[in-house]
Order: C-alpha cells, then structure tokens, then sequence
C-alpha cells in the first residue's frame, strides 16, 4: 500500500514553501507534539504511564517548558526571516470566498475518497484556509496563556485563572486540527503532493495546476510570465 | 467521623501571636522576615514558610469614634468542598475523614493550580522544594491524638480544637452573647461560607472589617474549566483521531473501485 505519492525528481517541479517555511513548519510540528505529550501528562486524569517517558511528571513538565521556548523561538524565526511570506499568506486567508466554502462543504466526501469536482483554488483551499486561521490562532494563544501560567506570581490572580481554561481550549482545538491535518498532509491520498511541497519545498507542475489553479497561474502561469518579461 | 475543627474566637484574641510562632515550630519552618509596614502585622500574607499569620487591620468607619482595630488569625480554612483538591493535576491534595485539607508533598510539583483555585489564595509556592505549601490543621499531630500546635499554644482560649458541631454551638452561645453586650454585628463565619469550613471563626463585627470575604466563592473560570472543559471538551481529539483512521481505510477501499488517482493527484 502506498503512504505518500512517489517523489518524481525527473518531471517539471514548481517550488511551494521556501527554507523557512519548512523549517519551522517542522520546528513547530516537533515542539508541539512534545508539549502535547507533556502537558497532557497533566490533563488526563491518569496518564502515570505518559510521565514515565519524560522521567516523572517534574521531568514531564521540564521538557513542557523547553518545547514551549523553542516552539516560540521557531516563531520569532518565522517571523523575522520570512515576514513577506507570512503577509501574503495572510493575504490568501483574506481571499477566503465562494469557491473556499463549497471546498469546505463538498470536503467530507473528498475525506472518505469519492470523487469530488472541486472548484479552482488559491494557494491554500479552503480547508488549508480554515486551519491556516484556526490552528495559528490557537497555538498563539497556548503560547501567550502558557506564559502567564508559567509565572503566575506575576501576572493578576484573575488572568492567572481564565488562563487555565483558556490554555486547555487551544490545546484541544489545535490537536482536533493537527490529528486531522498530519494525516491530510500525509497519507491522505487526495493531497498527493502537498507532503512534498513541505518536505522537500516543490511539487510536480501537474498537481499545482491541478489543485490550485488560481496560485499557479497568478505564480507560474501565462500571466506571471508577462509580468516577469 | 465527626469533623474535628479549630474554632478561633476573635474576642479573647489579644494577639499575642503564640499560635504563629508555635506552628513555625511544630512544622519547623524557618523564620521570614518582612520589612516594616507601618503596623504590628508580620507578614502581608501567610507565605510558604509561614502558614498562619495574625492579621492586624485598622478601620475607621465613623470619623467621630476612634479607629477601630481588628486582628484575626489567618491561615487555610480546610473547606469542606475544597476546590484546591479538584484541580490538582496530581491528586497530591486529600481530605481526612475528620476534615483536614492534606498535602501530599512528594506528588506535588509546584504547578500552582491550587493557589489560584483557592477563593483565599492560601496556598503558597516555595521555590526552594518547588512546591506548594499551607496550613495542615496539624493533622500529624491530631491524628496521635494530640490537638494543633496552635491552638494548644494560645494561652486565653481563643482557640480552641473539638468536634465541629459542639463548637458551633459554643459559638453560636458566644455570638448571641458578644450581640447582647456591645458587638451588634457580631458573627460566625465558616458555618456556610463556601458550604462550610472546618475553621469556624466567632467575629466581634461584620466579615468583611477583618478583611474575609463576605460571600467567598470558587472563581467561575475554575469552575467553568473543571466541570466542562476538562471533562468533556478533550473528546474532540479521539473524534479527530477516528476521523482520519476511517478515512485512512475508506480512501484506499474507494481507491480501488474508482480506479487509481491520475498522475499527479486528482481534482
Ligand atoms: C509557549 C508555549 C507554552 C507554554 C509556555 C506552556 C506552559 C504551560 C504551563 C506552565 C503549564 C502548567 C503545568 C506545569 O506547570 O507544568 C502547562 C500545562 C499544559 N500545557 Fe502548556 N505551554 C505551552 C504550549 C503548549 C502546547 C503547544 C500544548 C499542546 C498542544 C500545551 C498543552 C498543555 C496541557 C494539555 C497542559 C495541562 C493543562 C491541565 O492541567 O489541564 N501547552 N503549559
Ligand atoms: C503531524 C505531522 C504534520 C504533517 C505531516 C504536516 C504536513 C503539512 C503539509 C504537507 C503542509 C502543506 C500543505 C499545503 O500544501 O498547503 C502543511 C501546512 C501547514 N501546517 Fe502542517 N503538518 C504537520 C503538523 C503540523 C503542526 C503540529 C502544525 C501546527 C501546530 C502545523 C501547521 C501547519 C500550518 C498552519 C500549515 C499551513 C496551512 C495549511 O496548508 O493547512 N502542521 N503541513
Ligand atoms: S482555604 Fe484554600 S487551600 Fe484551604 S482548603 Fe479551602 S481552597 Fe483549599
């Protein structure tokens, strides 16, 4: 059985994410899955066999804190090296449209593998749209509520205290998008390249113009041609 | 078994504080030295080598009459629905079947969850143990049959230590008494509060002239993610988890009737 489509080095390739993007993308995927581990050492009621790999829960919430300075580290990174990047993903998000919800309602059929039409796309469609929203926005909010739990003496007792389930509500929904995302990002087979893009920063000139037709042809098409000559 | 509870009587309090020094003894903690502040009091807040402090507290209601001084003894109130024992991550937090609050301190791991759960923020981090210590209604020692350190120490008898329901009633006495001869306020305080304390205190004026809260209450955010959140909101990611196996299997069965995805992925 056939996890990922086979890499092709000998077709026509077009680059998806740039060095920095995929470094931290992964960055971020390592230190997430550590402090998921770690924390949910603490959320589950009876996880003594979960400590056990960390070394104890005092060792659990060691390698908590260390994941989480690295994963904002991985953030800084991003944000200092590949700021263009980030802004004309945002921008992307922003073309969130017509074409994006009827992705997002023929999607559940394209999950379990009929064969869906699906109408042309941007850079990200409109599913990669609504985790691009929901799972940044959630990390960040681990990030900034883990802080504050992390120094409770120093922040006000009220804050200190929202803080508890506000952390707990992005951890679940981030993890709810990232188990379902790995896997569209993997061994889903109608993301056929999408592993590539990430991993090794192309995908094949046919998938790009299949998927994402209005990215191809705004970045490698007739009309960005033109626009370079 | 009965409740077994201190039952502190501000009235016959003369502040001498015994009962502070006697529980830095018994619990051997070392001294912590506050800088002057303007009053008696020693320390802001009971801290993590010091789990019971005098409060001295100046008010001055009717600009007429004189200040009015308060004290009152300080420490973890051993609630009987105690909200630090339900968000120990840990379960490092245990009630005796006489009603002590316990901290088991080899499990605690100094998250801090407790301090910020308590509607007294009691609990206090010792960074020195990475831990979270407080008053232990000397369990230790009521338990070989002794009474705590505090209270054996006062020396005027307002504190005393006995079976909760006959110190209520003591109290109750008291409180009709101190109303009847120039404390109309007077009141018991840790009869209902948080639906009950096993400290009962008898006040010579409302709760709140002795810095108590007057209707304490576990904060909502803590209620609010101990009761849903933690519960019920994680069985999102099992959902997530069962989404993508049986997407893992169906693809590949549909894959085979469909015929194969075109090179390069399909639509
Ligand atoms: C900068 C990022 C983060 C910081 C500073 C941080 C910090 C903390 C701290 C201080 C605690 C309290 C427990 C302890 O003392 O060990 C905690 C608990 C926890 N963290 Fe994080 N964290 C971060 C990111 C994350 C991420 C990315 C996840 C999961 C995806 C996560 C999941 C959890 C969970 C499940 C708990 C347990 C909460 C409970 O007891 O209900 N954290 N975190
Ligand atoms: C578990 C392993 C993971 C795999 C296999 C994976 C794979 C991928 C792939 C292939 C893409 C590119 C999709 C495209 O072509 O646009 C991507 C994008 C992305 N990944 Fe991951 N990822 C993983 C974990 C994570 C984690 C843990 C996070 C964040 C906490 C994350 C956040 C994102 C975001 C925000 C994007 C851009 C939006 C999107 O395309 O959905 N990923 N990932
Ligand atoms: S007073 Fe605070 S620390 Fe003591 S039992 Fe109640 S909630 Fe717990």
């Amino acid at each position: 059985m056939q996890l990922v489509p086979e890499y092709r080095a000998d077709v026509k390739r077009v680059e998806r994410f740039n060095f920095v993007a995929r470094m931290t993308h992964w960055g971020h995927t390592v230190t997430f899955i550590l402090c998921l581990l770690t924390g949910l050492v603490l959320f589950l009621d009876s996880a003594d066999w979960l400590a056990v790999i960390f070394g104890g829960f005092s060792g659990a919430g060691l390698v908590h804190r260390i994941a989480a300075v690295t994963l904002t580290i991985f953030l800084v990174i991003f944000v200092i090296f590949d700021f263009k990047g980030i802004i004309s993903w945002v921008k992307d998000l922003l073309r969130f449209g017509k074409n994006d919800i009827i992705f997002v309602m023929k999607f559940p059929f394209e999950f379990l593998g009929f064969p869906v039409k699906m109408p042309p796309q941007t850079r990200f469609n409109g599913g990669e749209k609504g985790n691009s929203m929901l799972t940044p926005t959630s990390v960040i909010l681990l990030v900034l509520s883990g802080y504050i739990m992390w120094f409770p003496a120093i922040f006000p007792a009220g804050l200190v205290r929202v803080c508890y389930p506000i952390h707990d509500i992005a951890m679940v929904l981030a993890t709810f998008m990232v188990c379902m995302h790995g896997y569209l990002g993997s061994f889903h087979p109608g993301s056929g390249e999408s592993f590539w893009g990430m991993w090794k920063g192309t995908v094949r000139d046919d998938w790009a113009q299949h998927h994402h037709p209005i990215w191809y042809e705004e970045t490698y098409g007739d009309k960005a041609n033109e626009k370079s000559e | 078994m009965a409740n077994l509870t201190n039952l502190y009587d501000v009235s016959k309090c003369t502040a001498c504080r015994g009962c502070q020094v006697a529980c830095k003894d018994w619990n051997q903690l070392p001294a912590v030295i506050e800088p002057f502040r303007g009053n008696y009091q020693t320390h802001e807040d009971t801290n993590a080598d010091t789990y019971t402090i005098i409060k001295f507290i100046e008010h001055e209601d009717d600009p007429a009459e004189d200040v009015t001084w308060n004290f009152i003894k300080y420490q973890c109130m051993h609630c009987l629905d105690p909200a630090c024992m339900k968000v120990c991550p840990q379960g490092a937090i245990s009630q005796t079947n006489w009603g002590a609050v316990i901290k088991d301190y080899d499990k605690c791991i100094g998250c801090q969850y407790c301090t910020y759960a308590c509607p007294f923020e009691i609990p206090k981090y010792r960074k020195r143990d990475d831990i979270v210590t407080k008053c232990t209604l000397c369990y230790d020692r009521v338990e070989e049959g002794l009474t705590p350190a505090c209270a054996r120490t006062c020396p005027t008898g307002a504190l005393q230590f006995g079976d909760r329901d006959e110190l209520l009633e003591r109290a109750q006495d008291r409180v009709k008494f101190l109303r009847a001869n120039g404390f109309p306020n007077a009141t018991i305080y840790g009869k209902l509060e948080l639906g009950g304390l096993n400290k009962l205190y008898v006040l010579t004026d409302t709760p709140d002239k002795f810095d108590l809260p007057v209707n304490p209450k576990v904060p909502g955010q803590i209620t609010f993610w101990q009761n849903w959140v933690q519960p019920y909101f994680g069985w999102l990611i099992p959902l997530a988890l069962a989404g993508s196996a049986v997407s893992f299997v169906t693809t590949r069965i549909l894959a085979g009737k469909h015929g194969e995805h075109a090179e390069g992925g399909h639509e």
